[in-house]
């Protein structure tokens, strides 16, 4: 028992539950008790120590009145014409967010509908009591996002869910269930980052997904903080028959950053697409653990994350297939690959493949390695100093997947951002987005 | 194609048989007095009980370990013989008329001749039957080229300089669980030392021999290789049916000194156990190898027996430009599960190491690959790259990849990539049409599938692994 | 040497074919022809026993025999050869071990012994010769990397080495550039002989200049709708399909 464990059960009884979920958080609050706390010998957590999470003081939650943060939100946001929903420290900014949609709801303001569908999806995709970050997101449990889309309806318009960590000590534990029916679409945008690079809290958050049978999302997280941040995350996806989804995640480095995809093929026909860019530097860490499952014949799954790792930086990536007996006809694809640009950096990467059925096509490639010399020699040769060469490289390695963000404003965003991020001047972009090339 | 390849005939263990013959076998349990009998029993100097001792008290306070991705009953380690060795064996014969006929017959119907004339051309053998080498062939025409070939028990008299210096330094005493335990009991095992600047004038091997009930094998093999010099070694290994399980707890100890060469090529047919997965050997072996500069080591396996493998042929490649290689077939069928790999520990500068890994499982079989490419911060220009393919035939079985890709170094590059697929119903059809019954038709595409590591096989042994592999998918194929 | 009679076969619940009838004598070349989905490639899969096909109706009589007694392997052995539309490839497995493993157990099969290996590395080289791949090819894995064209003269050469008494094209001119087309014609031709049929499976009329039928069929709906001499090929080239599926429903 860890004084972090104790720290997360006071917290508990500092929130204010909604009852009509006051059971999943009393079972999840013994469950996280019960957990044996990862050690380096936890193979999930082995180049991933929580050492210093354990010495963190928990502090208590957002509770203030949101400050007014109207500049600094006009400065970071991504311009998508959205739903948007503002939190800062785990608390909602009424001011800043839009109207919502019927189809989007706080738990805490949902109708007797709504509870229902959250009551029947909500910690239900993987068995919490295995999973010690889930388990302490259902302890934490007293209010979150819900959207729903109901049977052969489309969401107009996406959904910004943005959250922001102040310099505040607090605690912030988000939560969204995305609940797509058949036929219906979505597109959805999980945006964090620092309002300041003083980072005292600890955010854990969980997004669990529902795609229904013919159902599409796109789904985007983004998780661009200061480098002081400690979080830890999960997303959580079933697909039900002929379900599709089109995930991109990134993130900077912070000091601890976590993230966990768990995603299921539950239904026959089902296809996802993942990809993911990771940039830690200085002395940051990222850590992505993807699961996919193939539980069911005829579906397909295509991940590639990338990711440059420089100064004294380190990055992990475990990325795991597993096809299930009755898994037949499946093709799955898994690719990772490093760029490791100093002597100080580190890499550990984990692609994992569990397969049980004979009629698959499954395979997965890992690289590290620096940049290709060859071409730095070219570009060199045409006049470029060599560490001019080796950023339009860099760039050029993770601009490979930002190139294919299907959505063009969170395209337009990023890219430039992780340009200034290698040195490199956009200008020439935006020259051709002004002279009106599709950058997309 | 399920239904055609399931008909096809069952072939039995052609290894299988025991040898009736009197032999001298501690009772089971594991302690102190036990150490100091085989300790007594080879006439060790102190140092050596003392190390065993050592080890033993180690290996106590260890535990089995459980990451592999392998299920068997809890082994009791006190129901095991830890030694066992023919009653003719008491004075180790000083020539080979002087061998046990019975034991001369095993070894011939086990198709290993061991008269000299008859022999292999070319292949020097050390024969090891349950604890104790039995004999060792064509050892004064390697002396000649100063090449020393015997059993370790005897190097340990004879050559306790050598000994002294190099046992254990690879894999110390404490490394893992079952290394530990074997550093306790070992009884027997070759010793190899090639000296400076010698090209080995021929191949050597060892043939492994389980024969006694509920006896364990802790073997040990240690090659030292000095500078400059080469050496190919093959091991081979078999065992009795029987249906309880039997422990094989090895430790092989590599040395490559500068500019040296050590090719060491495995084939594995422990008994697997039967279709219902009863019986088979445990095989827990610790292989690691140490290449100083311009060093290479190679290991090649075929494994196709054991009902349990957990397996991990290393290169701990420390000078600079060194080289390591492992290149391994594993085939499982039936019950059998394996867990097998290999680690390549980049230390000196443009370290180089290959990886060729090609699994296949069939009947209700797991096989599962583990690897580690570990680079250093020194190891400047390091390369690796690793291919791992499997292959399923049959949906009651898995096939399983885990890589461990560890990178500390910038100039390092690392490649890995892995597939798996099955025996496809197109490449059956297209083989059948042409006039081939699916038995062939499988083996032939089985030994395509594998043809990168067979041709790292020395050729006598290549064809045999091919037959090898025939013979462990015959009714499995579905 | 082949007789079929109303043959009805389906793949996956779909029936394809629907009462084929023909009838194939030693020496004879026939030309199948028909639009895409008519059933021809299934002929041939039918007739060399592919799984999937199923034989709902009628039946088959090779060289006097029940064909659908026979298991694939049987009925190559007894001299039934088809050259596939895609052949697969076979990773590792080079061509000539597998090869030498086809032609020895079509050897066994009528009672002869296996050649050695020289003597199999003699008539195989020839062969590669005739349909103009290097020898390197023989050391290939199966078709492995082969381009689409390397792929259709290897058919042919395995044809040569295998003396089929009934040789099945299927679309083995579809993706041949015109040289490559020559090269196999030339090769089939080179093998026409009084005891050796062909059923030449094709969409194109070009290839019929080549190889010359003795009756072209028709193939639409499953059924042979219509059966002419080589003119009808040209008739077909000029007018299409269309006015025969008609007759077919």
């Amino acid at each position: 028992m860890t004084d972090f464990q104790h720290q997360a059960i006071r917290l508990t009884s500092m929130q204010r539950p909604e009852t009509w979920l006051e059971s999943l958080r009393t079972k999840a609050a013994d469950d996280w008790l019960a957990q044996p706390w990862p050690t380096r010998k936890t193979e999930h957590w082995k180049y991933t120590p929580l050492q210093n999470l354990q010495k963190t003081i928990l502090h208590a939650w957002g509770r203030e009145e949101v400050p007014l943060l109207d500049t600094l939100l006009e400065n970071n946001l991504a311009p998508l014409n959205a739903y948007r929903l503002i939190f800062i420290d785990g608390v909602f900014d009424p001011f800043n967010s839009s109207k919502l949609p019927a189809e989007v709801v706080q738990f805490s303001k949902a109708n007797e509908d709504q509870q229902a569908v959250v009551l029947k999806y909500l910690g239900t995709i993987i068995e919490g009591e295995r999973h010690l970050f889930a388990t302490l997101s259902n302890a934490w449990l007293d209010d979150g996002v819900l959207i729903h889309v109901p049977r052969n309806q489309k969401l107009d318009k996406p959904v910004y869910i943005v959250n922001v960590s102040t310099a505040a000590p607090v605690t912030t534990n988000q939560r969204v269930l995305i609940v797509l029916e058949e036929n219906s679409s979505a597109e959805i945008v999980e945006h964090y980052f620092s309002a300041d690079p003083v980072q005292q809290g600890f955010v854990n958050s969980l997004t669990e997904i529902h795609i229904g049978d013919n159902a599409s999302l796109q789904h985007y997280r983004l998780n661009l903080e200061e480098e002081q941040a400690q979080h830890i995350g999960a997303v959580h996806v079933d697909l039900q028959r002929n379900a599709r989804l089109r995930g991109f995640a990134i993130a900077l480095g912070a000091s601890l950053m976590r993230i966990d995809y768990q995603l299921n093929h539950r239904g026959q026909g089902g296809e996802l697409d993942l990809q993911g860019v990771y940039v830690p530097r200085n002395n940051q860490l990222v850590d992505y653990h993807t699961n996919i499952c193939h539980w069911v014949p005829h579906c397909r799954s295509n991940e590639a994350f990338r990711g440059i790792v420089g100064d004294s930086a380190q990055a992990i990536f475990n990325g795991r297939i597993y096809i299930h007996q009755h898994a037949q006809k499946t093709l799955a694809e898994l690719s990772n690959k490093n760029l490791l640009t100093s002597s100080k950096a580190e890499v550990n990467t984990k692609p994992e493949l569990e397969i049980y059925a004979d009629d698959v096509r499954c395979a997965h490639g890992a690289t590290v390695s620096q940049l290709n010399t060859n071409a730095r020699y070219y570009l060199q040769s045409r006049g470029l100093s060599r560490s001019e060469a080796e950023v339009m490289l860099s760039f050029g390695f993770i601009n490979e997947l930002l190139e294919q963000i299907a959505q063009p404003v969170v395209h337009d965003y990023l890219q430039p951002r992780l340009a200034a991020l290698f040195g490199r001047d956009n200008s020439l972009n935006e020259a051709s987005s002004l002279l009106g090339d599709s950058n997309g | 194609m399920s239904e055609q390849v399931e008909h096809l005939i069952k072939k039995e263990y052609a290894a299988g048989f025991h040898t009736n013959i009197v032999s001298e076998t501690l009772p089971p349990g594991l302690n102190e007095d036990v150490i100091r009998f085989i300790s007594a029993k080879k006439s060790e100097p102190e140092w050596l009980l003392d190390w065993r001792l050592k080890a033993y008290k180690a290996w106590q306070e260890m535990s089995e370990p459980t990451w592999a991705h392998v299920n068997y009953d809890e082994i009791d380690f006190q129901a095991v013989s830890y030694y066992s060795a023919p009653k003719s064996m008491d004075e180790k014969p000083k020539s080979l008329d002087e061998v046990d006929p019975e034991l001369l017959r095993t070894y011939e119907k086990l198709g290993i001749p061991l008269h000299e004339q008859a022999a292999l051309a070319g292949v020097a053998m050390d024969v090891v039957f349950d604890s104790v080498s039995v004999v060792t062939t064509f050892r004064e025409k390697l002396l000649e080229a100063g090449v020393i070939f015997c059993s370790i028990s005897e190097a340990v008299q004879k050559y306790p300089e050598l000994i002294k210096k190099y046992l254990g330094s690879v894999v110390p005493q404490k490394d893992n669980f079952y290394a530990a335990l074997n550093s306790a009991v070992f009884s027997d095992g070759s010793f190899v030392y090639i000296p400076k600047g010698v090209r080995c004038p021929m191949e050597l091997s060892t043939y492994f021999r389980i024969n006694e009930q509920n006896t364990g094998q802790f073997e040990r093999t240690l090659i030292v290789a000095e500078e400059g010099s080469y050496v190919s070694y093959l091991e081979g290994c078999t065992a009795p049916m029987r249906d309880e399980n039997q422990l094989h707890a090895a430790v092989v100890e590599l040395v490559a000194l500068d500019n040296a060469e050590i090719k060491y090529s495995t084939v594995q047919n422990w008994y697997p156990g039967n279709e219902e997965g009863k019986g088979g050997i445990y095989n827990f072996v610790t292989k690691r190898g140490v290449c100083h500069t311009n060093a290479k080591i190679s290991w090649t396996q075929v494994e196709t027996g054991s009902a349990v493998t957990w397996k991990y042929p290393s290169c701990v490649l420390r000078g600079d430009n060194s080289v390591g290689e492992f290149y391994s077939v594993a085939l499982t069928n039936n019950y059998q599960q394996a867990d097998t790999g290999t680690k390549m520990i980049h230390i000196g500068k443009n370290t180089r190491s290959t990886i060729i890994s090609k699994g296949i499982s069939a009947g209700k079989s797991s096989n599962a690959y583990r690897g580690l490419v570990r680079i250093n911060p020194g190891a400047e220009g390091a390369r690796n790259y690793t291919q791992c393919d499997s292959l399923l035939i049959g949906d009651k079985c898995g096939a399983h990849t885990f890589p461990y890709i560890e990178s500390k170094n910038p100039t390092a590059v690392i490649e890995h990539e892995a597939t798996t697929s099955k025996v496809s119903e197109d490449q059956m059809f297209l083989c059948q049409q042409r006039g081939l019954d699916a038995e062939k038709a499988v083996s032939m595409i089985v030994n395509g599938f594998c043809r990168e590591v067979f041709k790292e096989l020395p050729m006598e042994f290549a064809v045999e692994a091919g037959k090898l592999l025939e013979v462990s998918l015959e009714g499995s194929v579905g | 040497m082949l007789r079929i009679t109303d043959l009805f076969a389906r793949v996956e619940e779909k029936e394809i074919l629907k009462g084929l009838n023909l009838t194939v004598k030693p020496g004879e070349v026939h030309a199948i022809m028909g639009p895409n989905g008519a059933g021809k490639s299934t002929l041939g899969n039918v007739l060399s026993g592919r799984e999937g096909y199923e034989v709902t109706g009628g039946k088959v009589e090779f060289n006097g025999k029940d064909l659908f007694d026979l298991e694939i392997e049987e009925r190559a052995r007894e001299g039934l050869f088809l050259a596939f539309q895609y052949p697969v490839e076979i990773p590792g497995v080079s061509n000539m071990e597998f090869l030498k493993a086809a032609v020895d157990a079509k050897r066994k099969h009528k009672g002869d012994s296996e050649l050695s290996a020289v003597e199999f590395m003699k008539v195989a080289r020839e062969a590669s010769k005739r349909v103009s791949l290097d020898q390197a090819f023989l050391k290939r894995g199966v078709n492995e990397g082969f381009s689409g064209g390397e792929k259709k003269r290897n058919e042919i050469m395995q044809m040569m080495l295998l003396e089929p008494s009934l040789c099945i094209l299927d679309e083995t001119d579809s993706g041949l550039d015109i040289d490559a087309l020559q090269v196999v014609a030339n090769g089939v031709n080179a093998m026409r002989s009084p005891e050796r049929s062909f059923i030449v499976v094709t969409h194109y009329q070009r290839l019929l200049d080549y190889i010359v039928p003795d009756y072209v069929h028709v193939l639409a709906n499953g059924k042979i709708v219509k059966t002419g001499d080589k003119s009808l090929a040209l008739e077909l080239e000029e007018k299409g399909y269309a006015w025969l599926e008609d007759e077919a429903v």
